[in-house]
Parts: C-alpha cells; sequence; structure tokens
C-alpha cells in the first residue's frame, strides 16, 4: 500500500472513532472562533494566541517566578469579569487569594479545591480526581489545574490515560482546562501550550514603596549590620515612598512567551505589574 | 358558590374544634379560609360533580359536622360576605341561590354586622401531629358513646364588639337615622355615606350588599415533609441504604413537588441495633426537590460521618421552602444549576476532606495571607451582567504579579551583607524552590499585629531576586530571629 493510501486510510479510520482531533500534525486546525476561546485579557497573549480554547487541554510550562501564575490569574480574572464561573483545583495549596483579588479576579465566582502538602503522589492522584469531577460537572468556563510545584516525577507517575480520558470528559464543552507545570505535560491536538521563560531580574523591577496599609514609617537598614543569618539593625533614618496607592512591591516580572496552538507558534514579551 | 360554617357547640372530647372543622371543610375543598372565630368559609366552585348541587352540598356538610360532634349553622350564597352573614343570622342550612343574596340580606337586622368578625384561629402549634380524620366503619358507629354537646361560650353565642365590622358608635349613628335592616344601609346613596361616616360608610355599605372586599386566601395547612421505613433486616453499609435512601425520598419530593415546594434542610436520622438515634442534618445551599441529588448528598454525608452499628429503621424529613425560579440570560453562559453545584461540592469535600473546598473570602486583617474559605453555591448577586470590555480598554487594570504562598513557611538561612540579604539557602523543598545569590532586593517591610494573641506575628519581610531568576518574598520573624521563605512570585 503506498504511504498516502496508508495515511489516508489511517485518517479515516480515525475520523470513524472520532479521534480525528489528534491529526493536528496533518490537518490544520480551522481558525477558532472568539467565543470559542477564553481571553486572557493579555494583549501580547491574546493577540497571536486569542486566549485558551474552550472545550481543550492548555497549559502553561515555565519554571518558577516565569510568570505562569500571573497569566493563570489574568485568565480567570478576564473570566470572571464576563461573569463566568471558575475553578481552581490547588494540587499544593499553594494559591494566594490577595494576589488573585489584586490581579483582579472576582473571588465570588472562584471555586477553590486545595489540596495539601502530603505524599505528593497521592496529593496529585486527588487532585486529578477532583479536577475531573469539576470537569465533569460542567458549568465553569475555566477551570485550572495547578501542579506547578509538583515534582515531575510524581506528575508522570499517572497513568497516561488520565489526561485521554481528560480530554474526552472536556471535549465539546465550554470549558477551557487550563493545566500550570513545570515541563509539558499534557496538551489536547486544539488546545494552546504556552512556555514561559523568566528573566533575572534587576534592581529596576523593585521598588522601595512601603505598602500605605502597614507601617507608613519604617526604619532603614543601617550599614554595619550584615551578620550571617542576624536580621539588620535598624537606624532611626525613616523611608517613605509618601504614595498611599502603591500596591505592590515588586514591580513587575517580565518574562519571555512561547504560544503554540496547533501549527500555529508565536513569541512574545509578557510583563506583570509594573 | 361559597359555603359557611359557622360552628357554636361541640362535643365534651373534642379538643381542638377548630381543627376538626378545619379537616371536614378541607375534606370538601382545597380553597378554605377562615373568616372568624369558629367561623370557616368553602369554595364550592367546581363540586356539583362531585356532591351534586348546592343544597346537597349543604346537606352532607351538615351530615359531616354533626357526626364529628359538631353544631353549627351552615350558610351557602354567592359571596363570602352573604354567606357568612346568614350563617351568623340564620341557624340550620341555608341556601341562597345566586342573585338572590340582596334579597336574603335585605330582611337581616342591622346588629349583624356587630356579630362578625375578623379573627382567625391560631392552629400553627396544634397542627403538628394531627392526623387526617376518616369515617369509622359501622361497627363504631353503634358502639361510639353519646356525646355531651355544650355552648362554645354561652348561649346566644355573642362575638365582642371590638372584633366585629361594625362598631358600636356606628351602629348608634345608624339607629339614630332609623335604619334597622341591612336592605335600608344597602339603599343609601354612597356619596352621601361616605361623606357622613368616612372610610366606614362604603365598608358597612358593601357588607350589606353582601360584596367581598378582597379575594380568598386559603389556608395551606402545614405540611410535614417526611417518610420513615422501619426494615425487617437491620441493614450494614451504605450500599444498600442508598436503595432505602432512594425509596424514601421519592415520595417526599414528589409530595414537595406537588405542592410547589422544594427541601431546605435534609433531615436524616437511623436508628441503629444498638437503640442509638444517629442523626445527620444537610443545610442545602439552595432549594431542591430532586430525589436523586437527595439521595446522593445523603449518601455523601453519611460516607464523611458513617454509623457505628447496622440500621433498623431509615428516617427523611425535609424542611420546605418555596421552589426557586430562575430566568435564564441570554447574554450570560449557562451556569451549573444549584442541585449540580451542591453534589460537586459535597463529593469534593468527601474527595478532599471538609474546609478544603469552597471559595475563598479576604478578611479584614492585615495578617499576611489571612482568609477564610465560604461554602461555594455558584450564585452571586453582585454580578450585573457581562462587561464587554476588552484589554484594550484605558482603565485596564494592573496585573499586579501572583504570589505562589507557602501555606508553612520555609526555613531558610540568609547571609546579610550591608544589612541586606546577600544569599540564601533553603534545605527543606529543594526540588520547589532553590536558594542562591541575591541579585536584587527590596524591602524591609515591618508587619505585625495580634499582640494580645497567641496568634501574634511580627515580621519583616524582603522582596529578593536570585541569580537563578527567582523572586521570592522572605521574612524575618522578629520573635524567634528566623527566616522564612513566604512565598513565590509566579
Amino acid at each position: 500500500m503506498a504511504p498516502a493510501t496508508a495515511r489516508a486510510t489511517l485518517e479515516a479510520l480515525l475520523r470513524d472513532r472520532k479521534l480525528d482531533a489528534t491529526l493536528t500534525a496533518a490537518v490544520p486546525l480551522p481558525e477558532q472562533e472568539a467565543d470559542r476561546l477564553a481571553s486572557t485579557g493579555i494583549p501580547a497573549f491574546d493577540g497571536p494566541a486569542g486566549g485558551f480554547p474552550r472545550g481543550q487541554i492548555s497549559e502553561i510550562v515555565g519554571a518558577v517566578s516565569s510568570g505562569r501564575t500571573s497569566l493563570l490569574m489574568s485568565c480567570l480574572a478576564e473570566a470572571t469579569r464576563r461573569g463566568e464561573l471558575v475553578a481552581l483545583v490547588d494540587a499544593l495549596d499553594r494559591f494566594d487569594p490577595a494576589s488573585a483579588a489584586a490581579a483582579g479576579v472576582c473571588l465570588d465566582r472562584l471555586l477553590w479545591i486545595r489540596g495539601d502538602e502530603g505524599n505528593r503522589t497521592r496529593v496529585v492522584g486527588r487532585a486529578i480526581k477532583a479536577l475531573n469531577l469539576v470537569v465533569s460537572a460542567g458549568g465553569f468556563g475555566v477551570v485550572a489545574f495547578d501542579a506547578g510545584d509538583v515534582s515531575l516525577h510524581a506528575l508522570r507517575s499517572l497513568p497516561f490515560t488520565t489526561w485521554m480520558r481528560l480530554q474526552r470528559v472536556i471535549a465539546g464543552s465550554d470549558t477551557a482546562c487550563v493545566l500550570v507545570a513545570r515541563a509539558p505535560l499534557a496538551r489536547s491536538a486544539g488546545g494552546s501550550s504556552v512556555r514561559l521563560e523568566p528573566r533575572v531580574p534587576d534592581s529596576t523591577a523593585f521598588t522601595q514603596r512601603v505598602i500605605a496599609n502597614r507601617h507608613p514609617f519604617l526604619d532603614a537598614p543601617s550599614p554595619e549590620a550584615g551578620a550571617r543569618g542576624r536580621a539588620p539593625r535598624h537606624a532611626s533614618a525613616a523611608v517613605w515612598a509618601g504614595d498611599p496607592h502603591a500596591a505592590h512591591r515588586l514591580r513587575g516580572l517580565a518574562v519571555k512567551a512561547h504560544v503554540q496552538t496547533g501549527l500555529r507558534s508565536a513569541t512574545s514579551a509578557l510583563e506583570f505589574g509594573a | 358558590m361559597y359555603a359557611c360554617l359557622l360552628m357554636n357547640g361541640w362535643a365534651a372530647e373534642i379538643e381542638s374544634p377548630d381543627l376538626v372543622l378545619l379537616d371536614i371543610a378541607q375534606q370538601y375543598s382545597p380553597r378554605v379560609a377562615w373568616t372568624g372565630e369558629h367561623t370557616i368559609v368553602l369554595d364550592l366552585t367546581g363540586l356539583e360533580r362531585l356532591f351534586g348541587n348546592t343544597r346537597a352540598i349543604g346537606e352532607s356538610l351538615r351530615g359531616q359536622l354533626a357526626d364529628r360532634g359538631l353544631q353549627t349553622h351552615v350558610a351557602i350564597a354567592g359571596t363570602r360576605t352573604a354567606a357568612h352573614l346568614l350563617a351568623v343570622s340564620r341557624a340550620g342550612l341555608t341556601v341562597i341561590d345566586p342573585g338572590g343574596e340582596p334579597a336574603a340580606l335585605a330582611q337581616l337586622q342591622i346588629d349583624v354586622l356587630t356579630r362578625i368578625s375578623a379573627v382567625a384561629p391560631d392552629l400553627r402549634v396544634s397542627m403538628h401531629g394531627t392526623t387526617r380524620f376518616y369515617r369509622s366503619s359501622p361497627v363504631q358507629e353503634l358502639v361510639r358513646p353519646r356525646r355531651r354537646v355544650v355552648k362554645a361560650d354561652g348561649t346566644p353565642r355573642a362575638t365582642p364588639v371590638a372584633g366585629g365590622v361594625l362598631s358600636e358608635d356606628l351602629l348608634t349613628t345608624l339607629r339614630r337615622w332609623g335604619i334597622r335592616t341591612l336592605g335600608q344601609v344597602a339603599a343609601l346613596p354612597g356619596s352621601e355615606l361616605a361623606a357622613r361616616l368616612g372610610a366606614d360608610g362604603p365598608r358597612v355599605q358593601a357588607l350589606a350588599r353582601g360584596e367581598d372586599a378582597a379575594p380568598l386566601v386559603p389556608v395551606v395547612a402545614d405540611e410535614r415533609f417526611e417518610a420513615t421505613l422501619a426494615l425487617e433486616w437491620p441493614i450494614d453499609g451504605l450500599e444498600p441504604l442508598s436503595f432505602v435512601l432512594s425509596r424514601l425520598a421519592d415520595p417526599v419530593c414528589a409530595q414537595l413537588d406537588r405542592r410547589g415546594r422544594a427541601a431546605a434542610i435534609l433531615h436524616v436520622e437511623l436508628r441503629l441495633v444498638t437503640r442509638v438515634s444517629w442523626k445527620r442534618r444537610l443545610e442545602l445551599p439552595s432549594p431542591i426537590k430532586d430525589p436523586r441529588v437527595l439521595r446522593t448528598l445523603a449518601l455523601l454525608d453519611l460516607e464523611s460521618h458513617p454509623p457505628p452499628a447496622a440500621i433498623d429503621a431509615v428516617t427523611v424529613r425535609v424542611e420546605p421552602t418555596a421552589a426557586r425560579t430562575l430566568q435564564h440570560s441570554l447574554l450570560e453562559r449557562a451556569r451549573p444549576r444549584p442541585d449540580q453545584v451542591s453534589t460537586l461540592m459535597a463529593r469534593l469535600s468527601a474527595l478532599m476532606g471538609e474546609g478544603q473546598v469552597g471559595r475563598p473570602v479576604l478578611v479584614d486583617s492585615h495578617r499576611p495571607g489571612a482568609f477564610e474559605m465560604a461554602s461555594f453555591t455558584g450564585e452571586d448577586d453582585s454580578y450585573a451582567g457581562p462587561s464587554f470590555s476588552s484589554a484594550n480598554d484605558e482603565h485596564e487594570p494592573v496585573r499586579a504579579p501572583a504570589l505562589r504562598r507557602f501555606r508553612q513557611p520555609i526555613v531558610a538561612t540568609v547571609v546579610i551583607e550591608d544589612g541586606r540579604p546577600a544569599r540564601v539557602r533553603v534545605s527543606a523543598h529543594a526540588d520547589t524552590i532553590a536558594g542562591g545569590q541575591v541579585v536584587a532586593c527590596a524591602g524591609p517591610w515591618r508587619t505585625s499585629g495580634d499582640w494580645w494573641a497567641a496568634s501574634t506575628w511580627d515580621h519583616d519581610e524582603w522582596d529578593i531576586g536570585l541569580d537563578s531568576g527567582v523572586v521570592c518574598r522572605l521574612f524575618r520573624d522578629r520573635r524567634k530571629d528566623r527566616w522564612y521563605m513566604e512565598g513565590a512570585y509566579d
């Protein structure tokens, strides 16, 4: 049998079994309608990708401080702004509600499922079950699975059918499933994969402003303090920027994002904060 | 047509004659309302096919009332007011054909208006635990002891003037005008009557003409939504219990559905073989009347709180509330139904543990990472509709870098140079976050609070950037003089 014929036969068989979504390498995906995308509200991301496709599994991949959580929070904030319900399966209980509220997430529309720091393999197994329950229930605009601090060993010990089963559950629904991990984990054929790279921070990334709702005057560290493991002894001089609206002390995170959806890929620079 | 039953005496052994009267009335019509003390009105519309003409209905009512030991006046007329006035003034059975009310009322003395009141008995307490009355067998009729009939509170029964619709002063005024009958009141010119008596004038005239001032508001019985099943053999385990719960939840939910009600609180009571009663109470986040959902919620709760012994009897009781009505929006994406959310929350709580699932709520505290968990219902009253703003809007919100917070702060070793962290080493959680050389930092920000409680804190916080690219938040516990890593910006 000629290779072309064999390929056509194979593709026909896959279509019969409704597995043709896996033929992304052969068949270019059609342009997604805007209604079928969960936008993140970040022009640098939404420009090339349009957002995370609904009914698909997408992933945000990167190291610590690469902006994974900030991108996820932005996506959740945009979804709650549209009036959708969102869910976050937090495998290791890393979610900070104050940060999410500052990012614009409406906490009233957020279902938070908290894991714990126990046995990582068991924790991941329970989190996956919770993710399946939430996705099966339906009605959520975005369902996120945060395994950003889970070791790759624990994630890869999951049965390989886990993500395929999840994809079968979510296919055709209005839910965008977003996974956060250190390394590529699972992405359905029509989903997006965002790989983020951190940049080494410099002093311009920080601000010396004092948060207004805390102590307005604070002792500056004295230059003579410096013993190993010892706290700085403070001089009497006060540092006060006088800006009562300073919301955060870290100016921002600058990261580089590689977005891939089907055969399309794009690279852009993202900056959170500032 | 309406029938008015006015009770003026009852058998001595009857403890709650009003309940008996209500029970008999509800056996004939669901549209029943109290119009005064010991007085009840029935809507007879549509009963002709069941009981015959109005006179036959009246005879049947009188027979029932006499069988149950009640002495009553029964009047049937086209309006409730006419039936009430006739029942007050005439003993026995009075039936007025449609259209004959003005003529029938015209002969009545105006004193009758002082004898009708709008006081309804309070039956809310005594309604519980009563059973419906069914006619006993003929044998029981024979052995039934002869009942002594007593008057309710003297003869003739006089309703207090304060409770009547016509005050003594108004009655005196009408008598001074030479008016003696209701027909004379009905014939007075309405505008002149209102000019002299105010709002009481038209009201009294409407009563004299037998007109109803308001529609009938039926009495709704305070029903119990409960089902019990005593098991022949004790059951152990939740799987057989699910079948029992299904069998009990089905009739309860059907009863709820018939009444347009839904469950607000679900009580499951298990009588164990140890003679202990195992009670569970589930407050449902939204009104539910789906038996499968109720069964699932009860089972999930019992999975978390299993009974310690085998089960002898199962009781399911529901506290009802008004059923939920929902208006869907064309502009908003469909949300999960409340019963779906309830089931999902129960399943997730059973999987992840109590308190691990819900909706975060920020609390009014400066404590780092302070929050509370609240139940997630999927309802959001604050949502006013979709906003069509895009990311290109002028008022784009500032996206602060998010913090990944370590619930248990990681102990860190920090080298200080020139009063600032210069190097950080983290021993534990090396797979999560690694230390390194500090390339940029900002701080310290001092935060403290709750000095009056054991949960006090006193921190100096730093934001640091490491040479590995990690940006994290450190703090020094000033009370313990130790460094911790609070979280990582990500």
